[in-house]
């Protein structure tokens, strides 16, 4: 992310450009289209000064690393508006001085002086663009300096009028110090509320981890205890512990396969809690067709026992790919899980992996019950079914298809899906190498 | 049959592990701790020892496994590992389990062990023995 000083920076050189772009178009339609006399040669040196010094601004901002401590960025920001307020009084004395109404102009640095820069350095600048003003008036009214009329506009010159002086250069002063005042406080007071956002946003954060870890060793507590349960239920479902009746036999199996489901719930809890926790994944360099090749291992009985086809192509090119592979292994299985679950009988369910230059893109395509179109946005979030899916199968935890998005989403990849109801979906994953 | 030390501080567990492995005739002895596990490694002498992680402190099983393997007399113990700190942790002993520095077991597997994969596994590793 650029640094925000910096990007003002930036900011700052841009509006350059269309006050360079300004001031030439202001001269060719004063000379050319009103006929004033202006003085073209230090006008344009002007507008070009104010061009070189912007583009070397901007090569240096591009190719020398400021460090982003505010002082420097300050100190740039400081070093061009003074020198823009320095541009523009010459530009005003070669167009008629204090009879140019676009001495108004002086306002539109002091916003921005009191946007990037501290109040007092704001009030300093414009201090100084008042003594450039008033250096200008007077040494025009003294005739240390030429005055250049805007002959044909101002019809009887007032640069030596007393009256019109005093009157123009309080409304000149005042207007400076009011839009700094004003500016500043707008946006003193925008970030103020910046900070208290990021600071609200911070501690937001602290507390979602702590739910995070809290989630974590309940969920761990929980499966320490399910374990037990297994253990003890197995033996005897088993008939380790001898021969049961028939009612006794079926009582016990159903509490395993409840204790089964919990247990499947439990641990998939501590997956989705265990990626949130762990921000930083651990990256290895792995073939890429060995992780869908295990993940196709794995769900390939469930889809024998339903007849249904499954099938893989991988383009020549995908081969190595830098991520996790423990996770990426089980984002595989979870979508060919999903997408064997969710096929009826003799349906077919088919991975397609596409090498992308940096990306590979992992397509897995299934005939199956589709995902109705309105809840297509929500099939990614946590303990989310779609509605024709819980039809078909009553159990599921909801949190599948939202690790897989966490997991994809921490390799800096996309999830998406394609679906039609009735007729299938398509998951599509978009993986950097 | 073979002598058996199942070292692990939930009492459930080992209960439930002790009937699967007796109803295969197996002997079998208890430590509801590291400490007294490595204890009786030296008295009972087992021909397999099943292990959990996590007793007195979070990775006392490894320490455990580490000071099995390391004294002469019961360097050649199977260890078989048990574990239910996967999910917590995000540990996979894929890679760790057989590196003799790091967690010297032979085998691992994630809690709860079903009774059929418990035969196999001790089965498995008292062959190869």
């Amino acid at each position: 992310m650029i640094n925000p000083g910096i990007e003002r920076l930036y900011w700052l050189a841009r509006l350059r450009w269309i006050a360079v772009a300004g001031v030439v178009l202001t001269v060719f339609l004063a000379t050319c289209l009103f006929k004033f006399p202006l003085p073209i040669f230090p006008l344009v040196a002007v507008s070009a000064t104010l061009a070189a010094y912007n583009l070397i601004f901007v090569v240096l901002l591009a190719n020398v690393k400021i460090k982003a401590s505010n002082p420097a960025i300050n100190r740039i920001a400081n070093l061009q508006i003074s020198l823009d307020l320095f541009c523009l009084a010459v530009l005003l004395h070669f167009s008629g001085g204090i009879e140019n109404p676009f001495l108004f102009y002086f306002i539109f640095h002091m916003i921005i002086a009191g946007i990037l820069l501290s109040r007092r350095a704001a009030f300093l600048q414009a201090s100084f663009a008042i003594l450039l003003f008033c250096l200008m008036v007077a040494l025009e009214y003294s005739g240390g300096l030429a005055h250049y009329p805007l002959s044909g506009f101002i019809i009887n010159s007032q640069y030596r009028n007393p009256a019109y002086i005093s009157g123009t250069s309080f409304v000149f002063i005042s207007t400076l110090y009011i839009a700094v005042y004003m500016a500043a406080s707008i946006s003193f007071r925008i970030r103020q509320r910046e900070k208290i956002l990021k600071e609200t946003n911070s501690r937001l954060e602290e507390k979602d981890r702590i739910k995070s870890e809290y989630v974590l060793h309940v969920s761990h507590d929980i499966k320490e205890h399910l374990a037990a349960i297994q253990g003890c239920l197995e033996p005897v479902a088993g008939g380790i512990t001898g021969e049961l009746n028939p009612q006794q036999l079926d009582l016990v199996q159903r509490a395993t396969r409840r204790t089964a489901k919990l247990m499947f719930f439990v641990k998939a809890l501590l997956g989705i809690t265990r990626i949130r926790l762990n921000k930083e994944i651990k990256m290895e360099n792995f073939d890429f067709r060995d992780a869908l090749s295990e993940a196709m291992a794995s769900v390939a009985s469930k889809a024998g026992e339903k007849n249904i086809a499954l099938d893989s192509k991988i383009e020549p090119g995908v081969k190595n790919i830098r991520a996790a592979k423990e996770y990426i292994q089980e984002t595989l299985t979870n979508l060919l899980a999903n997408a064997v679950k969710y096929t009826p009988r003799n349906g077919k369910v088919n991975a397609l992996v596409e090498d992308k230059g940096n990306n590979i893109v992992v397509k897995i395509f299934d005939n199956g019950i589709g995902i109705p179109q309105a809840e297509l946005s929500r099939i990614f979030e946590e303990f989310y079914r779609a509605s024709n899916a819980k039809e078909v199968e009553r159990d599921g935890t909801g949190l599948g298809l939202s690790i897989a998005r966490q997991i994809v989403e921490l390799h800096n990849g996309k999830i998406r899906v394609e679906s039609e109801e009735g007729k299938g979906s398509t998951f599509i994953i978009e993986l950097p190498k | 049959m073979a002598q058996i030390l199942i070292i692990d501080d939930d009492p459930d567990i080992v209960e439930a592990m002790k009937i699967v492995l007796e109803s295969k005739k197996h002997r079998v002895d208890i430590a509801v701790s590291g400490a007294e596990g490595l204890k009786k490694v030296k008295t009972v002498k087992p021909d397999l020892v099943i292990l959990d992680v996590m007793m007195e402190t979070a990775d006392k099983g490894f320490e455990v496994a580490r000071t099995i393997k390391k004294d002469p007399k019961s360097k050649d113990v199977p260890i078989l590992m048990l574990t239910a700190i996967k999910e917590k942790t995000g540990l996979g002993f894929e890679k760790e389990a057989g590196d003799p520095d790091w967690l010297p077991v032979d085998d691992y597997c994630d809690k709860p062990l079903n009774p059929l994969e418990l035969i196999a596994k001790v089965d498995t590793l008292l062959a190869k023995k």
